[in-house]
């Protein structure tokens, strides 16, 4: 007698053999989704149209792939590990293709691909097209336990699985297994709510946050960033709702600051802003997917943004504490020295500030704060958002050197970059603007403290950057403490 | 293999659509305004066209564009209004 079995179809609900032995005598053909023989044997089928239940040794994404790779438009059924089915068959090698009779005894098999053989055990022409036959490959139910149990934890971690359930953000994702996410999570409830992810208001449970960090390839050591990440995005004032669908595109900034930075693995030196390091760009990342899954936030659907930006994958930087002449971002928003915290900003694509000829605090800082007057617009005074500069190294020391401190350096920038009203009504221009006499002068920034700072970078070169801010959306950054012990 | 989903299935769940109606004629249509730039300019003439065709028409306004609208006003319109138009402009 045929062992009796019921499998996940690929294209809907379970498929016992009852069913298929219901409507008379069955075949059924073993395969696997990696054996040159089973694919070539499925082709040759679909072109037969041939009636045949495959029942494919791989979870259901990857036997739907190997159907759509050969043409099989039969039904397809996923065993995946341990292979029970096959090995209650007595499988030793795939393709095997089993002739049922009604009655459940197996009437005929066939081992590999053999043209004539299939053709007459299924009553149709197969062809003469070569090979003529050809041996297949072992059984996945010949795996011994450990290759058993690895199939089993890895389940289907090919990237093709991740782009067609749609988690990606377009670069391969890792799979969210059940063993990685448990390992993210590290004990943690993963039922409990860091709440509603605009726009789509899907709820952020430490599960699914912990999924977007496997899939983003986070390490469970950068869990704890990510975690305070997504707390801080859902702070109402950060209205991440109207930056996730907006036209501008602006994305999610990240900056870590503390002890964390080493735990993690964090990079605040050369190249900090990517790519390279492994925490910041999975930490960030693991933001956006976030955003994009949880909070349906998709661009090119719920996301609107007209072109987007690479950035927009995810920016995480980490502040050169250690290097900077001042105190760091949390400590001035108000952290205790000691903590660890994570600032989040919403912003465009860093524009880079080559800067080499000016040799005092004051030439230093004109120059910064003029490169960033044409951000959003040229005409847009004043910017009404807070904006990021990464100053380097170099340029830090030219700034302190005077004795400068970081409210020293935002207000240089603030009071350099002033234009007079009227040289600013020209294309787009804010009710300030057409409200100033000719002759007033409109800053760039509403006020000084809208000039956020963080020292970050390599020790050689003087280029600094600054994030074209997002503009309207009634934002303002979040600093949250990062916790390590929870 | 079972993956763990970042998803939601709540906020997955489609919403059916409201039953359509046909005919404007006699109908409540409320236009919202959600503050943006010239959206107010645009809705006026939105209100002009479906008064042509016989609606009553009623205006709202939400305070900002980049934040949704309360479920106090979402409640308010549905339970007025047999349709509703949000304007976006720039």
């Amino acid at each position: 007698m045929a062992p009796a079995f019921t499998l996940p179809s690929t294209t809907g609900g379970p498929v016992a053999l009852a069913d298929l032995l219901a409507a008379g005598p069955a075949v059924v053909m073993f395969v696997t989704d990696d054996c040159p023989t089973c694919e070539l044997t499925l082709r040759r089928l679909a072109v037969a149209a041939a009636e045949v239940t495959v029942v494919c040794e791989a979870p259901p994404a990857a036997a739907s792939r190997l159907a759509a790779r050969t043409g099989f438009g039969g039904r397809m059924l996923s065993e995946p590990a341990p292979y029970e089915t096959s090995r209650a068959f007595g499988l030793e090698a795939v393709p095997t293709t089993v002739a049922i009779a009604p009655g459940g005894d197996v009437a005929e098999t066939v081992v590999g691909w053999d043209a004539a053989a299939l053709s007459a055990l299924l009553g149709i022409d197969l062809g003469a097209e070569p090979p003529a036959r050809k041996p297949g490959c072992a059984a996945k139910s010949t795996y011994d336990a450990a290759q058993l149990a690895a199939d089993a934890a890895v389940g289907d971690d090919d990237p093709e699985a991740m782009y067609e359930l749609g988690w990606t953000d377009g670069l391969p994702t890792v799979a969210p297994t059940p063993e990685r996410v448990a390992a993210m999570l590290a004990g943690r409830d993963p039922s409990a709510s860091l709440g509603p992810v605009a726009p789509g208001m899907g709820e952020a449970t430490l599960e699914r946050v912990a999924a977007c960090a496997v899939l983003a390839g986070c390490r469970p050591e950068h869990f704890a960033v990510v975690e305070a990440g997504v707390r801080a995005m859902l702070v109402p004032r950060f209205n991440l709702h109207g930056q996730a669908v907006t036209t501008q595109p602006a994305g999610q900034i990240a900056v870590v600051n503390g002890p964390v930075r080493a735990a993690a693995g964090l990079n605040a030196g050369m190249g900090v802003l990517g790519p390279g390091a492994r925490a910041n760009a999975t930490i960030g990342r693991a933001l956006r997917l976030v955003v994009a899954l949880t909070g349906e936030g998709m661009p090119g659907r719920l996301d609107r943004s007209t072109l987007g930006q690479a950035g927009k994958v995810g920016t995480c930087i980490a502040e050169d504490e250690e290097r900077s002449p001042w105190p760091p971002l949390h400590i001035e928003r108000g952290l205790a020295p000691g903590t660890s915290a994570v600032t989040l900003l919403a912003g465009d694509a860093p524009l880079s500030i080559s800067e080499h000829r000016s040799r005092t605090p004051e030439e230093l800082a004109a120059a910064l704060g003029w490169a960033a007057a044409s951000l959003w617009s040229p005409n847009w005074w004043p910017i009404g958002a807070a904006t990021l500069f990464v100053i380097c190294p170099e340029h830090a020391d030219t700034l302190a050197a005077g004795g400068w401190s970081k409210a020293d350096v935002r207000r240089a920038i603030w009071d350099a970059v002033q234009r007079p009203a009227g040289e600013l009504r020209r294309g787009e221009f804010t009710a300030r603007v057409a409200e100033a006499a000719d002759a007033e002068l409109v800053p760039k920034w509403d006020a000084p403290d809208d000039i956020l700072l963080i020292v970050a970078g390599g020790e050689a070169g003087r280029f600094s950057a600054v994030f074209g801010p997002c503009v309207g959306m009634d934002w303002s950054p979040v600093t949250l403490e990062v916790r390590c012990d929870t | 293999m079972r993956y763990v989903s970042p998803y939601d299935p709540a906020a997955r769940t489609p919403v059916a659509a409201a039953p359509r109606h046909g005919t404007l004629a006699g109908r409540t249509v409320a236009l919202l305004d959600i503050s943006k730039n010239r959206g107010a300019e645009f809705l006026d003439r939105v209100e002009l066209r479906l008064r042509e065709r016989g609606a009553d028409v009623e205006r709202y306004c939400k305070p900002l564009f980049s934040r949704p609208a309360t479920g106090e006003l979402v409640e308010r319109i549905a339970a007025r209004a047999d349709l509703a138009v949000e304007g976006l402009a720039d």
